[in-house]
């Protein structure tokens, strides 16, 4: 919470009074008018991307992954790297939804829709790449444990299973929440549209939203209810997707800080994400009243906290790496910061680490041009810190006959760039026939929607 | 707003605190006698509880600070009394440096010249740098301790609110200061016990169950104060609904966080790493191991999860002594199998020997909260947030 400077006040999330009606038609600008010129030209650049990415795909499954740089020694290249990737991405989203609603941070509400968007698209570019990794798409099928006539079934003991289930899960829970938390929303714009069919649909979106005091009630029990149950799932996601690397006996990868680590970075890479995308949308749509600066400083308050705790764990790994007296667990971390890919290791520690810490100074975290281009650095640094742990930790082999270097070949760039481009295309569909803020959460922050104490205002 | 608290602490508090301490320090004393190497590793439990309240209480002053709360501020000072034992640690931990030889594997030259591992680790595993360590823990422990207690204490007399600026500045700096000092501070006290095992997640074990304890004892003692209308009337059911679940949620953390390092260590199966749970696995150790995870996650978890629970104070009151004899029992699990394994038993030991020392831990708080709270206000009286916090509802 912020409070005025004698802590006696707290300050008001949307600073100007606003009519509720404002605050709709300021939301809904983008829904209800017609695209703009730099509308079509973003997409049709993040169209491109996808398009690439596509053709890419396809040559994948039509000619299989020895189109890829991965290699006997480094057998996890791009694929891995870029899933780990995105689904890290995904976890703000829930994050900001799920565990900041139960610790009742109300700043949450200008952001939360945003980001809960950006968790589904995240995890949707997380999945192509996992699908894509075994090698043959088609049998992807046979992941689930389903009785079929070839008696096929899942090895419920490797991690790679546990994957499929926890990022389905975490998908479908997000998913749920997402349009849990819309309905109201659907209801305005119902209310409010003229069009005939969009009256239609947006009637059945709203699920017969009435506003009553009985519709509130049933809902916010089950926001509670969603909220409860993701707060576990969103630590549970990133937990398994590190326990894909930490159950293996390979230095580098086994390290019990594993699970908490990989959270807290998957946290600070989906904020960075967020916090990047965010800079534009509050621009560009006039919102910069709703989503204020205040919210973005706390965010990077956020990306401070959680660089600093990646760091925590990147010293722990290097100190146990020398205490441990293991030479291999030794070797592979000066290899990590010494040897060939030692420029990949110094960009994550300075962009995931060093740059975050200039968000000590409070004229920094409140300085649009500076933040952005941290968070592009953090974004930069979190998908280096994937690269680092995966192939860093698998290009030197135990046995040295088998060492190899890893070279992404232009089909590994063509699908990362299709990952950003079906990201940002899906955003920028989403801002357009979505409203982008939660309108009823942001009104029930507004200032003269809470109940007021007697006290408030006076002198003490 | 009159707020100044005059109801005084009984002095039966400390009265009874000092006869716990007697009794406890006697039976402390005839452990010594009767297994000099066993009641090390008892007093060494000790220790770490105490370390536990005395920087989980510290962290929870700094958290209120740092994320801006103010539910917690009419209980602020609670924690305050009970980080007040941090000046005593230097002088509570010359039982360890005298048992040093009994209690760490590693301070004996002859065994670390034969073993290549140990051999390998002396640059951080010798006696000297471990003092220096040591020394350095205490001196930054005491010196923020010294700063949040004496802007707090100041802003009573004129509530001026740059005290709590000040705090805040302070917290922020704390929190990593914090973190890393725990963390070697676990290690060098709990971890090298077993000098060849390692755990990349053990500072953050040891910081879990640190502030679990720190809420627990909160929880404790102002439900304590409350029954016998030490408080404002003010504060009710949301404030501890409020606890509780600080104290149900950190303790998840707390499940979690040993889950990963058990999942992670038995799935791997490389026996430089497995030895540690095989120690706390054989004999009855077993049913010590099965019962953790029973009286500290399972059952804690079910029984705090229903609202009604959060704020029924009575049974917040059973749950939060619960959860601090479960930090209790999770560093007995920690540090005894050193002991067992060394003295060839299969098993856990536990007997008189043992009783003594919780006895301690109890009277030395009674008596240091008594008198911490003669000289200062039971609630930060002029703090600007109080108000807020006196007033806050869900």
């Amino acid at each position: 919470m912020s409070y005025d400077a004698t802590y006696t006040k707290e300050l008001p999330l949307v600073p100007e009074r606003n009519s509720f009606k404002e605050i709709d038609d300021v939301i809904l600008k983008p829904v209800d008018s017609k695209p703009t010129k730099k509308w079509w030209i973003a997409i049709s650049i993040s169209g491109t991307a996808l398009a690439i990415g596509l053709f890419c795909w396809t040559m994948t499954v039509l000619y299989g992954i020895g189109l890829w740089g991965n290699n006997n020694t480094v057998a996890w290249g791009f694929d891995i790297v870029n899933f780990v990737f995105w689904i890290g991405i995904g976890h703000a989203g829930t994050l900001i939804s799920a565990i900041l609603f139960l610790f009742r941070q109300k700043w949450r509400t200008a952001i939360a829709r945003f980001a809960e968007a950006m968790t589904i698209f995240a995890v949707l570019c997380a999945t192509m790449f996992v699908a894509l990794h075994t090698g043959r798409p088609w049998l992807d099928g046979y992941l689930f444990p389903y009785p079929n006539q070839n008696a096929i079934w899942v090895n419920f003991l490797s991690p790679l299973n546990w994957d499929v289930f926890a990022v389905n899960t975490y998908f479908i829970i997000s998913f749920v929440f997402w349009t849990i938390g819309l309905i109201p929303d659907f209801a305005t714009m119902r209310d409010r549209t003229k069009s005939g069919i969009k009256k239609i649909v947006y009637s059945v979106l709203s699920l017969g939203w009435s506003n009553s005091n009985r519709n509130w009630q049933h809902y916010e029990r089950a926001y509670l209810i969603l909220a409860g149950i993701s707060t576990p799932l969103v630590l549970s996601v990133h937990t398994i997707v590190s326990f894909d690397f930490a159950v293996s006996i390979l230095p580098g990868w086994h390290t019990t800080i594993f699970p908490p680590y990989f959270v807290a970075g998957a946290i600070f890479s989906g904020f960075g994400m967020v916090l990047t995308v965010m800079i534009f949308v509050r621009k560009i749509f006039d919102m910069e009243h709703i989503i204020t600066l205040d919210h973005i400083e706390k965010m990077n308050k956020i990306l401070l906290a959680t660089g600093t705790m990646v760091g925590y764990a990147y010293g722990m790994e290097m100190f146990m790496a020398w205490y441990s007296g293991y030479i291999f667990e030794q070797f592979t971390f000066l290899n990590r910061a010494f040897g060939p890919y030692w420029w990949a290791y110094w960009i994550m520690v300075a962009c995931n680490v060093g740059f975050p810490q200039l968000f000590w100074f409070k004229k920094i975290r409140r300085s649009i041009p500076i933040m952005f281009i941290l968070v592009l650095l953090v974004n930069v640094g979190m998908w280096f810190e994937r690269f680092v742990i995966i192939v860093t930790s698998l290009h030197r082999d135990f046995l040295p006959s088998s060492w190899a270097m890893y070279y992404p070949t232009i089909y590994d760039f063509g699908i990362l760039l299709g990952s950003f481009g079906l990201f940002f295309t899906l955003i920028l569909l989403f801002v357009r026939v979505l409203p982008s803020v939660a309108i009823s959460e942001i009104k029930a922050v507004a200032p003269g929607a809470q109940p007021s104490h007697k006290h408030e205002g006076g002198s003490h | 707003m009159e707020l100044q608290n005059k109801k005084e602490i009984s002095g039966k508090v400390s009265k009874i605190g000092f006869i716990l301490l007697i009794i406890g320090a006697v039976l402390v004393g005839a452990s010594f006698m009767a297994n000099k190497e066993r009641a090390f590793f008892d007093y060494l439990i000790m220790y770490m509880f105490i370390i536990s309240i005395a920087l989980g209480s510290l962290g929870l002053v700094a958290l209120e600070y740092l994320v801006g709360a103010n539910w917690s501020t009419p209980f602020r000072r609670i924690s305050e009394f009970l980080s007040s034992i941090i000046p005593l640690l230097i002088l509570l931990v010359i039982p360890i440096i005298l048992g040093m030889h009994d209690l760490y594997h590693w301070t004996h030259k002859e065994a670390v010249e034969t073993d290549a591992i140990l051999k390998g680790k002396e640059p951080y595993l010798n006696t000297q740098f471990f003092y220096i360590r040591l020394g350095i823990y205490f001196v930054v422990w005491f010196l923020f301790f010294i700063g949040f207690i004496k802007n707090s204490t100041n802003q009573d007399k004129d509530g001026n609110v740059i005290y709590t600026k000040r705090n805040t500045t302070l917290s922020t700096i704390f929190a990593p200061v914090f973190m890393i000092t725990l963390t070697f501070c676990a290690i060098d006290l709990m971890m090298s016990l077993e000098p060849h095992w390692y755990s990349t997640i053990y500072g953050v074990y040891y910081f879990a169950g640190t502030i679990v304890a720190g809420f627990a004892s909160l929880t404790l003692i102002s439900v304590l104060l409350k029954q016998n209308g030490y408080l404002d009337p003010r504060i009710g059911n949301d404030h501890f609904y409020s606890m509780g679940t600080m104290m149900f949620g950190f303790n998840i953390f707390w499940a979690y966080i040993a889950f990963s390092q058990l999942v992670l260590q038995w799935y791997a199966d490389i026996p430089e790493e497995t030895f540690w749970y095989m120690m706390r696995w054989e004999g009855s150790w077993k049913y010590v191991s099965i019962g953790l995870l029973f009286f500290h996650f399972v059952l804690p978890f079910l029984i705090l999860l229903p609202r009604s629970v959060k704020t029924n104070l009575n049974r917040l009151k059973v749950m939060s002594i619960w959860l601090l004899v479960a930090h209790y029992l999770d560093l007995y699990w920690l540090i005894m199998p050193t002991y067992t394994h060394k003295a060839g038993l299969h098993g856990p030991v536990f007997g008189w020997n043992e009783l003594g020392f919780p006895l301690v831990i109890i009277g030395l708080f009674m008596i240091i909260f008594r008198r911490r709270s003669m000289k200062n206000n039971l609630m930060p009286v002029k703090d600007p947030k109080l108000e807020a916090g006196l007033n806050f509802h869900l």
